[in-house]
């Protein structure tokens, strides 16, 4: 059965564009066309403002919470350019660092595995990709994609982090050598996917081609241990798809069409352990979907915003299994 | 091609009805966030009043019932009790084991229902009432499903006990006393009732049972053929009713509960005897009957069909469509797997159904601050993805207390999650720092065998011994052990304290050894020399002669490394130099004491070799 278990009034005063649980499932952070970004603690089914953060001077697009081995890091990015990381200290929520280096506006950012360290990936409307690394005592260096997408870059996200070659321990004291892969997807239909080089600099390794107008977002789906990897694509021409690769070298990409919806589809995202697909459209939906036996992709459950003066109980039906 | 049967299901999200903007939706840890946005980003958003509302939803709240944790608490015993059946167990002791196992289970939900049903009565306000009382009617539903399966799967009761079962299992539910049984034992032909009924250790066959059967019954067909109670329309029509004629019976329905209480009386007198593989054909005919053509049938009695049809599948996927959690089709489906009646298909998630379902039930559980620790045990007997869903849940428990945070951790380490440990002790160590706990925060580092982290720490304790001139948590560095082998600069940090314990013991020539192989080893970093050689100042100031000659030379051989700048294979230099004039106040002072205590050496061993 699922049901609403806790009403959050934000009190943002205009459109709200993002909203994310931290690693616990504890705090909420939101941003807003009122170029605000808040923070709430959402324990035991209560809310309480834990900050109001003021500093971006145009709509904030999306928040993006650090893992939390780094301390209390929230990222926003915004339509005035920039890329703002704030940091709890000592209680309070303050701007660490402002990231100004495009020159249009920030649509998507993300977290790399905290494996591969403190290192956030933004996208922008000015087709670059930048990609800013935590060095210590305040300093972020920062790696810029030029061109990675032309006209504009609309979604980023990481692969998980998996450790290459053998499963031997490696001595202690020593970092694993990690490829560090992320997807993009933009502007010009395409999703690419990046590989960070020996040298530090990133390559574009792959095409991904399949859709006919703007890709909206990537989600390269959570590690299950199984040796192959599945993102998934939305785009403006209605259709979601799921890539999947076989083989550990990365390099042979297929699609599948998972449905083709009758409206852009804005937003994709996986659950944790990887099992649902969350796809957010034009058509005032939500639809969740899980993987079934042949291969086939089901809708086990639609969330529709609309009329009503109770949550009609519903529950989630087993995938066929004939 | 596959077909999902049904449309998937809605959930309406009350709110405001807009037609114009669209759901944003994200995966929080356990629930999901839902709120009303515009994906088409504009910089001035139309004039449209925007709802501030955020929504979390999430499935599976009834873990928070707290009535129903008793029932996930004990049946997380009887599951684990289950799993460590000896394999080897076959035939009938394997099945009486099972069936215990079921009756377990049983017993379980029936304590639950009562304990609802308690408080439903007890309830204040009637909404409330109301709820728990469909609770208990839920409740009631599970278990008399799961009855039927245990009396068909795994009692797997043949003809002749089948129905005495089926009696029981009615009789169980149906509140009311059956009138009926009453009046027929009560009535003609005891005698025959009674040596019929004797079954349990009477050693008849079923033929002469069945034989017996047939001969009393045409002894009543005879009766009613002569019409011998013509005169009393009652009596005729029990008669009716003990030859099983449908009709008869059905007239009684108001005293007949449901269809399968129909079903069964009907079994008791037209066939007694009836084998299971017959069973759906009665219970088909029954159904349509009492239903009359009047109602339709309910999910539970499409249920109870398919069961009687001994399509287990189709049992289980119908409870998990009418069921609200997965607890119910996770453990049934468990105990028919062991009962070995699942035939193995393969699915995506889980090599069979019964992973496939333990999963979704444990994923369930960890949405609950504390009934997430028997979702461990569950995933544990998961044998495909049971690991490595444990851990991506585990890394989400918040670790709010020590104790918490020491509980997920010791689950990891028993089960070598050797990532998870590392990162959760890295978070917790993370926050020692912040919070200015040294001592914890080394723990934690050594805990998760973190080289890196332990050299930072270690740093910062060394830094702040520099400033305050003093060792904060003496304890934890004095009872290092071997976890000092971690870091190279823990070691230092560990061999430095204990050089200051020696000192302080007064055994200066032990204490004198350690300081200068501190240095000649390089475990101490270069930027710590300064520090070093000048605690070496108050040793070579003692009236005795501590450091020989040759230890001295060496002493001085490090000075002039340091002063020379020259570059130290494998080193770091973290720390500042010192301010230029202490320095070079410090080095005079120092290269006088290093003149004079050679000088002093010399003599003493050289004396020494005289006499």
């Amino acid at each position: 059965m699922v049901s609403v278990i806790n009403t959050v009034d934000t009190s943002h005063e205009d459109m709200i564009h993002d909203a994310q649980m931290d690693y616990y499932g504890t705090r909420l952070a939101t941003c807003s066309s009122d170029r605000s970004v808040k923070i709430f603690d959402v324990r035991n089914g209560g809310q309480i403002l834990i900050a109001d953060l003021r500093g971006h001077e145009g709509p904030v697009w999306q928040v993006a919470w650090a893992h939390p081995m780094y301390g209390n890091i929230l990222a926003s990015c915004s339509y005035d350019r920039k890329v703002i990381i704030w940091r709890e200290e000592n209680g309070t929520w303050e701007k660490s660092h402002e990231h100004a280096g495009h020159d249009s506006s920030v649509n998507s950012v993300c977290w790399a595995p905290h494996d591969y360290g403190l290192i956030l990936a933004c996208g922008s409307s000015d087709g670059a990709i930048s990609l800013l690394t935590y060095t210590g005592e305040g300093q972020w260096e920062v790696k810029k994609i030029n061109n990675a997408h032309t006209i504009g870059c609309n979604a980023v996200s990481w692969a998980p982090a998996v450790v290459p070659g053998s499963l031997i321990d490696q001595p202690s004291g020593q970092k694993p050598n990690y490829i560090k892969r992320f997807a993009s997807g933009g502007c010009d239909n395409l999703i690419k996917l990046w590989k960070e080089e020996e040298d530090g600099q990133w390559k574009e390794e792959q095409k991904l081609e399949a859709h006919s107008d703007w890709v909206r977002d990537v989600a390269w789906a959570p590690s299950i241990g199984l040796p192959t990897s599945t993102i998934a694509s939305c785009s403006q021409d209605g259709r979601v798809f799921i890539w999947n690769c076989d083989d550990a070298s990365g390099n042979t990409w297929s699609p599948k069409l998972l449905h083709k919806f009758n409206d852009v589809v804005w937003h994709v995202s996986w659950s944790i352990t990887a099992n649902i697909l969350a796809v957010s459209g034009g058509d005032n939906k939500v639809t969740l979907w899980k993987e079934s036996v042949d291969g086939q992709w089901v809708c086990i459950s639609d969330v529709n915003k609309g009329q009503g003066s109770v949550s009609a109980s519903v529950t989630e039906g087993q995938q066929n299994e004939q | 091609m596959e077909e999902f049967d049904g449309e998937p299901a809605v959930t309406v999200i009350p709110g405001v009805n807009s037609k114009k903007n669209q759901m944003c939706f994200d995966w929080g840890p356990g629930e999901m966030l839902v709120c009303e946005t515009s994906f088409s980003k504009k910089e001035k958003s139309e004039m449209v009043p925007s709802c501030p509302f955020i929504y979390i939803i999430r499935k599976d709240v009834d873990v928070y019932s707290q009535i129903l944790r008793k029932l996930f608490n004990e049946s997380h015993g009887i599951f684990l009790g289950l799993q460590r059946i000896d394999e080897e167990l076959t035939g009938k002791s394997r099945k009486s084991q099972l069936v215990r196992v079921s009756k377990n289970y049983r017993s379980v939900i029936r304590a639950c229902m009562e304990e609802m049903h308690q408080v439903a009565i007890a309830a204040k306000d009637p909404a409330s009432g109301r709820q728990f009382s469909s609770q208990v009617s839920i409740l009631s539903a599970m278990e008399l499903i799961w009855n039927l399966c245990e009396i068909l799967f795994i009692e797997v009761a043949p003809a002749g006990h089948l129905l005495l079962h089926l009696l029981d299992w009615v009789r169980l539910h149906v509140c009311e006393v059956d009138s009926l049984s009453a009046d027929v034992l009560g009535s003609e032909n005891p005698s025959n009732h009674d040596s019929f009924w004797n079954l349990p250790g009477n050693t008849q066959t079923l033929t002469e049972l069945e034989l017996k059967w047939q001969h009393w019954h045409e002894e009543c067909e005879q009766y009613l053929q002569d019409s011998t109670f013509a005169t009393n329309p009652h009596l005729e029509s029990l008669l009716k009713i003990m030859l099983g004629d449908e009709a008869a019976l059905l007239e009684q329905k108001e005293l007949l509960s449901n269809w399968y209480h129909f079903l069964v009386t009907r079994l008791l007198y037209s066939n007694p005897t009836v084998k299971p593989i017959d069973l759906h054909y009665y219970a088909q005919s029954s159904l349509d009957l009492f239903l009359g053509g009047e109602s339709s049938p309910e999910p539970l009695d499409n249920i109870l069909l398919a069961a009687f049809e001994f399509d287990i599948h189709q049992v289980i996927k119908e409870c998990s469509i009418a069921l609200s959690n997965w607890w119910f089709v996770a453990h049934l489906t468990d105990l028919l797997d062991h009962c070995k009646l699942l035939q193995s298909h393969n699915l995506y998630f889980g090599s069979n159904m019964r992973e496939f379902l333990l999963l979704e039930y444990a994923s369930g559980l960890f949405a609950h601050p504390s009934l997430w620790q028997l979702g461990v045990d569950y995933f544990d007997y998961c044998p495909k993805l049971g690991r490595v869903s444990l851990e991506l849940h585990i890394e989400r428990i918040p670790l709010n207390t020590e104790q918490k945070a020491l509980k997920v951790l010791r689950i990891c380490e028993q089960r070598q999650m050797t990532e998870q440990v590392r990162s959760i002790c890295k978070i917790l160590a993370m926050k020692a720092v912040r919070n200015n706990r040294l001592g914890s925060a080394l723990s934690w580092s050594i805990r998760a065998k973190d080289a890196a982290f332990a050299t930072l720490v270690s740093d910062r304790f060394l830094r702040d011994y520099c400033e305050r001139g003093c060792f904060s948590d003496l304890d934890l560095i004095d009872n290092l052990g071997p976890a000092m082998m971690l870091s190279d600069r823990l070691t230092f940090l560990g061999k430095y304290r204990e050089f200051h314990r020696m000192y302080g013991e007064k055994r200066f020539a032990d204490a004198a050894s350690l300081l200068l192989s501190l240095m000649t080893s390089r475990i101490a970093p270069r930027s710590f020399w300064m520090t070093l050689l000048t605690d070496a100042l108050p040793l070579l100031e003692q009236k005795q002669v501590i450091f020989s000659a040759e230890q001295t030379y060496e002493l001085m051989q490090c000075l002039e490394d340091l002063m020379s700048r020259r570059p130290v294979r494998g080193e770091s230099d973290i720390q500042q130099l010192q301010d230029e004039d202490i320095e070079t106040t410090k080095v005079e002072m120092l290269r006088l004491a290093l003149a004079r205590n050679l000088a002093r050496a010399i003599i003493r061993e050289g004396s020494l070799e005289g006499s």
